[in-house]
């Protein structure tokens, strides 16, 4: 095992100098770097100053060995050897690359989280139900965002999220026909994708028919979008809600105790809603972690005294209820302070925000700011979220479907399990399996940055950092970015191939 | 915060359920108005304007090589000012109240300056130390370098020249420091505009940053004995003064020490977030006559032209000035509902330049002939008239469409009766049964570019010219080789000054790369810029302009269009500025309505 590593990391080493070579010969010699000076007012004083500042009178191989030499000192640790040169604005490349990096993680880091997991989740869902119209619903659903460009999908979301969104909160009024419209439409799709009888369908179509209709007005009535608010009705209805789900999916309802727990759980953060909020004044990300930890602890706890025959499942359920409980006491918080976020002098009643990472200028506390960054990233994170829906879902509904029609799950069926059983813990788990080397190789990629993303929401981000770079003949920084990416895809596709020998005992890595 | 009650809430969506119920109202929301949107927004911070850059800004001192980028010229605009600056009709306007001046002689020239008291954020008063710094990195006086001999010492590297200043004695200031005289070697008609906004850097920060006092910086800069190439010399102090004012002020995120924030503008630098945002702050100590009128200004960078105008549309920004502009972004600009266009032509300028160091066009008819058959009107009608309707042919070389003496030149330098149209059978006679083949140098990745060399080709080859491609993505590389005919390329006419006529016209000019010569022209040159009289100068550089077009030196096509994008909720900016300072020229007027 350890010499396969050595092995890996060797080439991998030898991999990286050769491209390192390639990329930086093909950026010296894709074009001039001195192209935007000519026809400046300056240029007699601009062209020496350049040409001296990055040694363009030497040969693009000379250069190559001064940036090798420099990104060498970067092995040494503790010495102040490392340079990645300078860009052209004579910025140190190294403080450009940790900039564009945070850039980077924070826009797509949400995103990939979550195309992870409702992807994930669709695939499966739609593998139990294969052929049905949910099935289609889905594959119709995904296939659709796959197959958008990114630029359109944001300048869209740009153009109905945030501008007509925040349009329609100036005066925010709907008609009531309007609103049942709304109703028939989302009812219409709920019966397209519901599946069993016809009776059933309809019934479901009419649910969601007046769910819809049932939410939109009543959000629209207590003027819900201007000074939002759960408060403990709505955090203690979500909370059963999750409660109930959490039970079905971990142990079935017909653990009582584990349901029990679960609800008592919410009970206990109901009770801690108010002297909750004085604890929030004033507070930070850690009063806010340290709530759903505690919150998590209490859950684990009254699962354990609850007992019963499996203490784990109560603990588990009640444990994770209680982390949704936080959660939503957490979001209460945030709702609080929207209306005052709403009135700032910045934002001008126009909360979704359409480019970059933050209001240049607002000052706030945990909460403001908090909203802010939500504002801001909402878009570019339901358009990342959106586009790589589809290679989940469908990576997974195939490994699903695979997985379903394994003997062991037939003989696990006819050992007389739930189906519940079955699929929670035969089939899930093993059709996962897959997926964890597609994950970790969209982890690796991640920090290359969505060059297109960025650009359309002015994120200046890795990709922003190598276009740019490319675009200026400027090979010092576009050789940061390509190290970067480069080594993070290096020891990423390592995890992955340990990690599916760990995962998976048929394969085993030949040591 | 923290006064939210649910039962409020609940009580008011309870009566608004109930209400709707027992009236059957069509309309549902809008009730409870205590929180209604965004129309009582602006109250409580009020005055904040935000503006979208392309650029990401990196320096608070624009004038070194490395710094030299537009949108740090534009944030230096709204934290600097000086004796003067420049309207958008590109004419001079003395700014009072930072100091005034006056020309005492004509014979040497020399200039009297008066400060009126002006005084940097922190307090510090702008001083002899400030003028001497300033008046030392534009003179260049102490440089000893020999860059051929690699020798001696540059040491303030700017971005400029120190064309003007350079033949100035060192200040002669007063009693009291607040007016000092500055003598000149040689007439110079630059004078106006020699104290240069973009070089003033505060003399006290600069010091400390060298680690030493005011007083010794200015010891140091009055002491040290003028430069001399053949006998440099080390000056160590010097040379930290120069490094400290080239580095220090370089940073693209908020330094941990702001005194190098310090501002003698409307408004001063408050929070700077890298490759997003600067934030500007109105400057409370602010002496001169042009206090901003807003609390705040942000200008953030956002690269993308749609991005700038869905954030115009969203009211994320308030003002928009794109560098580059094509039809799609002024369409989409124009469908806006709430935003005012501007528009106008930029300083940038397409040119058509004939090479004289070409066996092609040594005849002067075969030059004639040529730019007779370059379809100017059809070029502007067809590629720029989409973006931006008013704009026409360019007919000078020295001056754009909104300068005031554009008029005068174009009455006299007779572009519009030589080549105004498109004269086949004049330039067929011309050449009299000659095919020359001319091959023309730009760059084939500039689409514009590309559509006007494909027309300039169809009509020259209907008079019998082969036209040659040498379209090329590094076209720049090969301007001062010499190896085309003709080029295709833009100059950025520098708006205000004359530097210009001896770089690009007079013979072995830095930017004269198509080996122009004429004597008459080179003399014109030399007298326009030591010129004081502004008519007389102007008149000696129509004269210039008419002999380029009697000369067949080549023809000016047409400016870059430009625009402002300004939401309706702006007041004070009205005009489009075609010079670097862009919209920000006077970011002073700007407030919200």
């Amino acid at each position: 095992m350890i010499s396969y590593i050595l092995r890996r990391l060797v080439t991998a080493v030898f991999i990286l100098l050769g491209a390192s070579f390639i990329v930086y010969m093909m950026t010296a010699a894709s074009g001039d770097p001195l192209w935007d000076l000519y026809g400046h007012p300056n240029a007699a004083q601009l062209i020496p100053a350049r040409t001296e500042a990055l040694n363009l009178d030497q040969p693009p191989i000379l250069r190559y060995f001064t940036w090798l030499g420099g990104a060498l000192g970067c092995l040494a640790p503790f010495t102040d050897t490392c340079t990645l040169g300078l860009s052209r604005e004579g910025m140190e490349v190294t403080q450009m690359l940790a900039f564009a990096m945070g850039q980077t993680i924070m826009l797509v880091t949400a995103g990939t989280i979550l195309a992870i997991v409702i992807g994930i989740t669709l695939g499966i869902v739609s593998a139990l139900r294969q052929y049905s119209g949910l099935d289609y619903g889905i594959t119709f659903f995904t296939f659709l965002c796959f197959s958008l460009p990114s630029f359109w999908l944001a300048v869209l979301l740009k153009e109905i999220v945030a501008i007509s969104f925040n349009d329609f909160l100036q005066d925010p009024v709907m008609s009531l026909a309007s609103i049942l419209a709304i109703g028939v439409v989302a009812g219409l799709i709920w019966y397209l994708v519901s599946f069993g009888k016809l009776k059933t369908r309809i019934l479901m179509g009419v649910l969601g028919f007046l769910v819809t209709s049932g939410i939109v007005y009543f959000v629209l009535a207590t003027n819900w979008l201007t000074a939002p608010f759960l408060g403990i009705p709505l955090i203690g209805l979500t909370g059963v809600l999750v409660a109930v789900i959490t039970t079905i999916l971990i142990s079935g309802l017909r653990n009582k105790r584990a349901l029990y727990a679960g609800l008592a759980t919410v009970l206990v953060g109901l009770a801690l809603y108010f002297p909750v909020q004085s604890f929030f004044r004033g507070a930070g990300l850690l009063t806010v972690i340290i709530l759903c930890l505690v919150m998590i602890a209490i859950g684990a706890a009254i699962g354990f005294f609850a007992g019963g025959y499996d203490r784990g499942q109560g603990m588990r359920v009640a444990g994770i209820t209680g982390f949704f409980v936080a959660l939503l006491i957490i979001l209460d918080r945030f709702m609080q302070s929207w209306p005052n976020y709403l009135d700032s002098g910045h934002i001008r009643g126009r909360p979704i925000a359409t480019a970059s990472a933050a209001t240049p200028g607002l000052t706030g506390d945990f909460w403001i700011m908090g909203i802010d960054r939500f504002t801001h990233l909402l878009l570019p994170t339901i358009a990342l979220t959106l586009l790589a829906l589809a290679s989940y879902s469908r990576y997974s509904r195939a490994s699903m479907l695979e997985i379903m029609g394994q003997d062991y799950i037939r003989t696990a069926r006819a050992k007389g399990l739930s189906e519940r059983t079955v699929v929670m813990r035969h089939a899930f788990r093993n059709a996962l399996i897959p997926l964890a080397t597609l994950v970790a190789y969209d982890i690796g990629a991640l920090i290359g940055g969505a060059i297109i993303t960025e650009s359309v929401f002015a994120f200046t981000g890795m990709g922003q950092l190598f276009v740019q770079s490319v675009r200026n003949v400027d090979p010092n920084p576009v050789m940061g970015v390509f190290l970067v990416t480069g080594i993070v895809a290096m020891v990423f596709n390592l995890i992955a191939d340990l990690v599916y020998s760990v995962l998976d005992p048929r394969v085993r890595v030949k040591a | 915060m923290g006064n939210y009650t649910f039962k409020g809430k609940a009580a008011v969506s309870v009566a608004a359920i109930a209400a709707l119920a027992l009236s059957g109202c069509a309309n549902v929301g809008g009730g409870g108005d205590e929180n209604g949107g965004g129309d009582n927004g602006g109250g409580q911070e009020g005055g904040v304007v935000t503006v979208a850059e392309t650029n990401a800004f990196t320096a608070v001192n624009n004038a070194t090589a490395a710094t030299n980028l537009d949108i740090n010229g534009k944030i230096a605009n709204a934290t600097r000012e000086g004796f003067i600056y420049v309207n958008p009709a590109q004419e001079i306007v003395p700014n009072e109240g930072f100091g005034s001046y006056e020309k005492t002689s004509d014979d040497p020239l020399t200039v009297e300056y008066t400060l009126n008291d002006p005084e940097w954020s922190d307090g510090n008063a702008i001083d002899k130390a400030d003028i001497m710094l300033w008046w030392s990195i534009l003179s260049g006086y102490h440089n000893d370098e020999d860059a051929e001999a690699e020798t001696g010492t540059k040491y303030f590297n700017i971005a400029g020249s120190t064309d003007i200043m350079g033949k100035t004695d060192k200040p002669e200031f007063s009693e009291d420091g607040k007016s000092f005289t500055i003598t000149y070697e040689e007439p110079q008609s630059d004078w106006e505009i020699a104290f240069d906004n973009d070089y003033l850097q505060p003399a006290h920060v600069v010091a400390e940053q060298a680690g030493m006092t005011e007083d010794e910086l200015l010891k140091t800069l009055e002491d040290s004995p003028e430069g001399n190439p053949e006998d440099p010399q080390e000056r160590p102090e010097l040379e930290e003064i120069g490094k400290t004012w080239a580095e220090a002020f370089q940073f693209s995120d908020k330094p941990e020490d702001e005194s190098l924030l310090v501002s003698n503008g409307p408004y001063k630098i408050n929070d700077i977030v890298e490759n997003n945002s600067v934030t500007l702050v109105k400057n409370d100590s602010y002496t001169g006559d042009n206090a901003g009128k807003l609390d705040e200004i942000t200008v953030r960078t956002i690269g993308d032209a749609t991005a700038q105008i869905q954030a115009l549309r969203n009211g994320e920004v308030d003002i928009m000035a794109p560098g580059n502009v094509n039809k799609d972004t002024i369409d989409q600009v124009n469908e806006l509902d709430n935003v005012e266009v501007i528009q106008g032509g930029q300083l940038a300028y397409d040119h058509l330049d004939l090479n004289f160091g070409a066996d092609t066009f040594e005849d002067q008819a075969v030059r004639e002939a040529f730019l007779k058959t370059v379809p100017r009107q059809q070029i502007v009608d067809q590629l720029i008239k989409p973006v931006n309707d008013e704009a026409s042919v360019l007919n000078s070389q020295m001056w754009v469409t909104s300068q005031e003496e554009y008029g005068k030149t174009t009455e006299e330098n007779q572009a519009e009766d030589l080549y105004g149209d498109v004269d086949i059978d004049g330039a067929k006679e011309l050449l009299d049964g000659k095919t020359p083949t001319v091959r023309i140098l730009y760059n084939n990745e500039n689409p514009l570019r590309v559509d006007t060399f494909q027309l300039i080709k169809e009509s020259a080859e209907q008079a019998g010219f082969k036209v040659e491609d040498l379209g090329d993505p590094n076209w720049s590389e090969k301007l001062a080789d010499g190896d085309y005919d003709a080029s295709l390329f833009g100059w950025v006419s520098p708006g205000v000054g004359t530097e210009m006529l001896s770089q690009i016209f007079k013979t072995g000019g830095g930017g004269n790369y198509n080996k122009y010569s004429n004597p008459e022209v080179d003399k014109l040159t030399d007298e326009a810029r030591s010129n004081l009289d502004k008519d007389a100068r102007d008149e000696q550089i129509v004269q210039i302009d008419k002999h380029t077009f009697e000369d067949g030196y080549g023809l000016p096509l047409f400016q870059s269009p430009g625009f402002f994008g300004v939401s309706d909720q702006i007041d004070g900016v009205t005009e489009y500025q075609p010079n670097q300072d862009g919209v920000f020229w006077n970011v002073w007027e700007w407030s919200r309505k």
